[in-house]
């Protein structure tokens, strides 16, 4: 075990140490953590629901709905693929050597609770949103953040057991594919039912999700339960989540530690998941990695020059599309934006800016989907440095087909959310163009910020420099809007004064930026 | 020193390896030749407890999952996977704790000379090309004198110097008493070393032979594997 804790030990302090070596990097890195810290200082500090208070029935809801989906996607991954803690140098230095396999699989947990830090990280920056709107206890963000240790630390373990099993056979593996979604599917007609009865989004997820069946339904209710005591004082189901879990993960690690275990194959896989996974994040593919590709589309290539480009950016969307330009990313921006509008309660006053709403998650999201979108996938691969055509151009072709499919996806979200709202249509046509003005401020902000930066090595930083500089560049906008809305009291004008902005952005930051390829270098 | 009996894979109702027998003597460099796809990386992965099985394999005489058999051997992937984040000497100084070796400095520090690594002992995993991972790798192996080692294709992404090395080191390690499995499709790159191969072609040993065997054929190895991978029309080379 001395071995596997100096694998620890070094590989931290090394981490640690190469940042000090890129003052560019450290002052990044340094910038997310004081910003991390102000969030966490704000958690803690912040009053609650000073905004509005919710009931903590939704709270409680919300709460069951996102351990739920969360059990749910990554148990189903790890039937698939299993859940691996290790990476494709311990499968070959450490597995290889004559260390106990329980005793690997426990610096494989070790491991994993660094791996927590980053969900617990992620619950900090939804705190202070959640206090605005709910009247958090004193004890609330400490529950909370137990809540998100305890699932970080029972999906792997579970997820290692349901494979083992499932891993044996085809049959097992279908079974609990089968089983797992036949109860997804109970879960939505539950809620189907309930919504029909109800016809009112909030209410219904209260009656699902808030259910006393749910409390206490094992490990997805009990993790639940926890999270929910941040509103209110820790009762039953509190305290029989917290020992439920607790039983869980000890027992689980205990059933692990003793058994006599060959598990090595498994992780053999799953770890080259892991492995292909992380190379697609770096080289900004994540969102499109394991994606299913058709191979029989109609249509091919056409134009010359740097005109092919767009057509093989747009052969590419239609290959990995489930319809038309509908992929994964658009089924996502849609259904998230949607869905945000409908678990925000209604207020007076806000109503009348449903769409604007809609409009700005669907840019918070877009902002975070296209950092890792294809425009970063080209400039990782050496052909477009090679197309003999100007700098210009071929900025211009390789970013078009991205225009297009977001004017695909604005026009599915805005008329869907103009229908649902009875929003008038030059409301819905100004949402759509705000779209795709905003993607293509937010693309060519990324061309520019790599332009100036060169290409910076860690993917989390480039993102991170890219969504301030996108957020300064907005900054405008969103004053403009509201002196329209100040001065004429109408969505539309709000919007429109959004998009203008956008628009004028655009067209700066692709000047700005087109002549990129004239000075960045190939990575590849 | 390696006995292989009854080896089976299968994966996903493919047979990857069926019912294959060998063995591989102290002091023997044994070559696992085949073309993609015939089952070597497998038979490989399997022999390094990497794999579950059906038959039997034993090193030194001991299970090979088992500690003890694990503590006897060296194995060197395919693809090179360092830590990113450990230095080359971080590596050797890990598997110098994991396998409890005692006075390992001297011979690390000779083998990062060997393989012109002395002034790259700082640098982290990430930082080092592909060939240099090779490197480690193969210096990590060899560090813990092993009484049997397998290398998978081991040449990929090596320069000159450093193949030129690798095959004397083959040579050293065969008179040291040590058994050696190289698997490898590029016949070129053992044609000097091997003492015995072992042709692979659809998870099967289509051929075992001995040098003195082939040099009483008189053909040449390259025309035999032709010869016993095309012959039934299952080279996929």
């Amino acid at each position: 075990m001395k071995a596997l804790l100096f694998l620890i030990r070094r590989n931290l302090l090394n981490g640690i140490k190469s940042a000090f070596k890129k003052p560019l990097v450290l002052i990044g890195y340094i910038f997310i953590l004081l910003f991390i810290i102000a969030f966490i200082v704000a958690s803690f500090a912040m009053p609650s629901g000073e905004i509005r208070t919710l009931p903590p029935a939704l709270f409680r809801g919300i709460m069951m709905l996102v351990f739920t989906v969360l059990y749910y996607t990554s148990l189903k991954l790890g039937i698939e693929k299993g859940s691996s803690y290790f990476r494709m140098s311990d499968v070959n230095m450490a597995f290889t050597a004559p260390l106990r396999p329980n005793q690997i699989l426990l610096y494989g947990f070790i491991k994993q609770l660094g791996g927590t830090l980053f969900f617990i990280l992620l619950a900090f920056f939804q705190i202070p949103n959640l206090k605005n709107n709910f009247a958090f206890e004193p004890h609330g963000v400490i529950v909370l953040l137990l809540a998100v240790v305890a699932y970080t630390m029972a999906y792997p373990l579970i997820g290692m057991l349901i494979y083992s099993w499932t891993s044996v056979s085809k049959e097992r593996k279908r079974l609990a594919k089968r089983i797992f979604d036949g109860a997804a599917l109970a879960v939505v007609l539950i809620f189907l039912i309930d919504l029909s009865q109800t016809r009112d989004f909030v209410k219904s997820m209260s009656h699902v999700f808030d259910h006393p069946v749910a409390h206490y339904f094992p490990i997805i209710g009990w993790t639940g339960s926890i999270a929910s005591a941040a509103v209110a004082e820790p009762d039953t189901a509190f305290l029989v989540g917290a020992a439920g879990m607790a039983v869980v993960i000890f027992g689980l690690s205990l059933l692990i530690y003793r058994m006599k275990l060959d598990y090595y194959e498994d992780v053999l896989e799953a770890t080259e998941y892991v492995e292909a996974a992380l190379k697609a994040k770096r080289e900004g593919r994540n969102m499109t990695f394991g994606q299913k590709t058709r191979k029989n589309i109609r249509g091919g290539l056409s134009g010359k020059g740097a005109r092919a480009l767009f057509a093989k950016n747009m052969m590419e969307i239609r290959k990995t599309s489930m319809f038309l330009f509908l992929d994964r990313m658009s089924v996502m921006v849609i259904l998230s934006s949607i869905l945000f509008k409908l678990i925000m309660p209604s207020e007076a006053g806000l109503n009348a800016f449903s769409m604007f709403m809609v409009l700005a998650f669907s840019l918070y999201m877009l902002l975070l989907m296209q950092a890792q979108g294809r425009w970063s996938v080209e400039v990782e691969k050496p052909y477009i440095f090679l197309i003999p055509a100007s700098s210009y151009e071929k900025l211009f072709y390789a970013s078009l087909s991205e225009h297009v499919k977001n004017l695909f996806d604005g026009a599915l979200l805005f008329t869907l959310s103009g229908i649902f709202f009875g929003s008038q249509i030059p409301t819905v046509l100004a949402c759509i163009l705000s779209y795709v003005f905003f993607g293509a401020v937010f693309l060519y902000a990324e061309v520019l910020t790599r332009r100036m930066f060169g290409r910076v090595h860690s993917k989390g930083l480039m993102i991170f420099i890219k969504m301030i500089f996108s957020f300064l560049l907005v900054v405008p906008g969103i004053i403009g809007s509201v002196i329209a809305v100040v001065a004429t009291d109408s969505e539309f004008y709000m919007i429109g004064a959004m998009g203008a902005w956008a628009f004028v952005l655009a067209v700066t930051l692709f000047m700005f930026s087109a002549g990129i390829f004239n000075n960045i270098e190939s990575s590849s | 020193m390696l006995k292989v009996r009854n080896l089976s894979k299968v994966f996903d109702k493919v047979q990857a390896v069926d019912e294959v027998s060998f063995e591989v003597n102290p002091g023997e460099i044994a070559v696992l030749l085949g073309p993609n796809g015939a089952g070597k990386s497998t038979t490989i992965k399997s022999i390094a407890g990497l794999l579950r099985f059906k038959g039997q394999i034993l090193i030194n005489n001991t299970d090979n999952k088992s500690v003890e058999a694990k503590r006897a051997f060296g194995y060197i992937p395919e693809t090179p996977a360092l830590y990113e984040n450990l230095t080359v000497w971080e590596h050797l100084e890990f598997i110098a704790r994991a396998y409890s070796l005692r006075d390992w400095e001297e011979t690390a520090n000779r083998l990062l000379t060997r393989f012109e690594m002395d002034d790259k002992k700082d640098k982290l995993g990430k930082e080092l090309s592909k060939g240099m991972q090779q490197k480690v790798s193969i210096c990590c192996a060899l560090l813990i004198q092993p009484k049997m080692i397998m290398f998978d294709e081991p040449m990929i992404g090596l320069d000159p110097k450093a193949i030129k090395e690798l095959k004397s080191v083959f040579l050293e390690l065969k008179q040291a008493g040590c058994a050696v499995l190289i698997s490898t499709h590029i016949i070129d790159s053992i044609e000097e070393v091997w003492d015995k191969v072992l042709i692979m072609n659809k998870g099967r040993i289509v051929l075992n032979l001995t040098r003195d065997e082939l040099d009483n054929k008189g053909e040449s190895l390259e025309r035999i594997f032709l010869e016993v991978t095309d012959s039934k029309g299952e080279g996929e080379a």
